[in-house]
């Protein structure tokens, strides 16, 4: 599975599936901790509908995370202060990086999770759609 | 006459930081931080819109150590913005992506996708709630159990994604479409603006703008010190992803790239009718958009910012709201009112040589008789 999809789920899902793999890979490899969990920003560069043209909308607060394993390195980032998910999300990125047999299983415990969250999502919205206007002409 | 340094106020200003705290303990209550999170939502997102820095805990944390002042909560921020590395730019991101939880349009009833009214004081009574007083945690936790009960019937299985009302038009051929501009934009927190400025200065420097100042001046605009009253397209409040590219990694492809998490914007369209000369010498009126955004969900000032957008796109010297120098000089939370409270601060230097030329002018008799 690609960093993308992967990272969208581990993050989405707030941290526990990304503690149960790290722990997975950590009980059977060393790892050095290259930048400690510590925090810093990410400038938000986005596109404006009037024009279509790009400029700066403002900074978040990330964590950031990068780890060793086997001689390759993961990088871990998430909005906001989550430290311990920072860290296992750079563990999990070392693991694909480097390929580690513990991957193999992985993707498709990440694909049922990634459908139980598309549910919840799905289910968050229909229930803002209450609140969809249902228009009436009126007669006059 | 030259500055001098003074001192002796050392013990007095021990003194009145113990008194701030003082003040802040005195009444026997604490605030949790997670309490202003979880009940003080819109003023979290005013400050982390006017300090430009999306991090709603480091927000709630600069509201209780200001004791509730925004100035003060803003500027918190923006110093603590300054200790931290910036890390990464992000990929573009593309508002389509939002997951919208409201969406509404003042131009046309029937939008693709529909009006999504969401969670909006809009439609409440501006009526004091005196059963509040009263509120209790356990009243609270049964109005939830119930709402959720409601909604446990209802299903879904995909999330949908709303198109923009603008795009509409644009396939219909009544606004202008503009082919995707990818100039890198200029950071106004790198370089200090110069005049004449850039389309990406002047958003940047509108969506960090103060609440109340960008609102006056777009309200200004309305009344008629500007020459933009627009109809609202769509104003649009959900999350979008954000995503980072790997640091090293080459040969990257989109999918490569990190989801780091979302954030929560309000996002503006505005239609500002404005008449055109054609070929033929006649005037047509067409359409021109005026853009606003802001951090969390502020739709004042991301209707105001559309405003001052479209005023600043088309400069006249006659109104000041389409003076970019006017407009972007004055609407930073921590310049005016860093600049007005500095104000307060020891001039003695300066004043005393003002009243020493006052003075010499009456010592010389030269003080007209009035």
């Amino acid at each position: 599975m690609k960093r993308k999809q992967r990272t969208e789920i581990l993050i989405q899902d707030g941290g526990s599936l990304a503690e149960e793999l790290a722990s997975t890979i950590t009980a059977n490899y060393n790892y050095l901790e290259i930048i400690k969990p510590q925090y810093g920003m990410t400038m938000i560069k986005m596109r404006e509908t009037a024009k279509k043209s790009l400029f700066y909308l403002g900074e978040v607060l990330i964590t950031e995370s990068k780890v060793e394993i086997e001689q390759t390195i993961g990088i871990g980032i998430v909005i906001g202060m989550e430290k311990e998910l920072a860290k296992h999300l750079a563990i999990i990125d070392a693991a694909y990086r480097a390929d580690l047999p513990e991957t193999k299983d992985w993707d498709t415990q990440l694909i049922e999770k990634g459908k139980q969250i598309t549910a919840q999502r799905a289910k968050e919205q229909a229930e803002l759609f209450r609140s969809k206007v249902n228009f009436e002409t009126m007669e006059v | 006459m030259g500055y001098v340094a003074v001192k002796g106020g050392t013990q007095a200003i021990e003194a009145s930081i113990d008194r701030l705290k003082y003040d802040r303990l005195k009444g026997n209550e604490i605030v949790e931080i997670n309490t202003i999170l979880a009940t003080m939502r819109n003023l979290v997102d005013q400050v982390m819109s006017e300090a430009s820095l999306y991090a709603p805990f480091l927000a709630a944390l600069a509201i209780k150590q200001a004791g509730g002042s925004m100035e003060e909560a803003v500027f918190l921020m923006r110093a603590h913005r300054s200790t931290l590395p910036r890390s990464y730019y992000s990929e573009t991101v593309e508002v389509e992506e939002m997951f919208v939880e409201r969406r509404v349009s003042a131009s046309f009833k029937d939008i693709p996708g529909g009006q999504l009214l969401g969670a909006t004081n809009d439609y409440t009574h501006r009526l004091l709630d005196f059963s509040l007083v009263e509120e209790t945690l356990e009243e609270n936790k049964q109005w939830l159990s119930d709402y959720q009960k409601e909604l446990e019937k209802i299903e879904a299985s995909e999330v949908h994604y709303f198109p923009k009302v603008v795009d509409y038009l644009r396939a219909e051929g009544l606004f202008d479409t503009y082919p995707l501009d990818n100039t890198s934009p200029k950071d106004v927190t790198k370089e200090s603006i110069q005049f004449p400025t850039g389309r990406s200065e002047r958003l940047q420097v509108l969506t960090r703008g103060q609440t109340g100042a960008v609102t006056a001046l777009g309200y200004a605009s309305l009344r008629g010190y500007g020459q933009v009253h627009p109809t609202i397209g769509e104003v649009r409040v959900g999350d979008v992803p954000i995503h980072v590219k790997h640091p090293y990694e080459k040969n990257q492809d989109e999918e490569d790239n990190f989801y780091i998490g979302e954030i929560k914007v309000t996002e503006v369209e505005s239609f500002v009718p404005v008449p055109v000369k054609k070929t033929n010498g006649n005037e047509e009126l067409e359409f021109d958009i005026g853009y606003g955004i802001s951090f969390g969900q502020n739709e004042t000032k991301a209707i105001a910012m559309s405003i001052l957008d479209q005023c600043l796109e088309s400069p006249h010297g006659e109104f000041p709201t389409h003076d970019e120098e006017f407009v972007l000089l004055h609407i930073d939370s921590v310049e005016a009112t860093g600049f007005i409270s500095h104000l307060k601060l020891p001039h003695y230097v300066t004043f005393q040589s003002k009243l020493d030329s006052i003075r010499q002018v009456k010592k010389g008799g030269k003080v007209d008789a009035d």
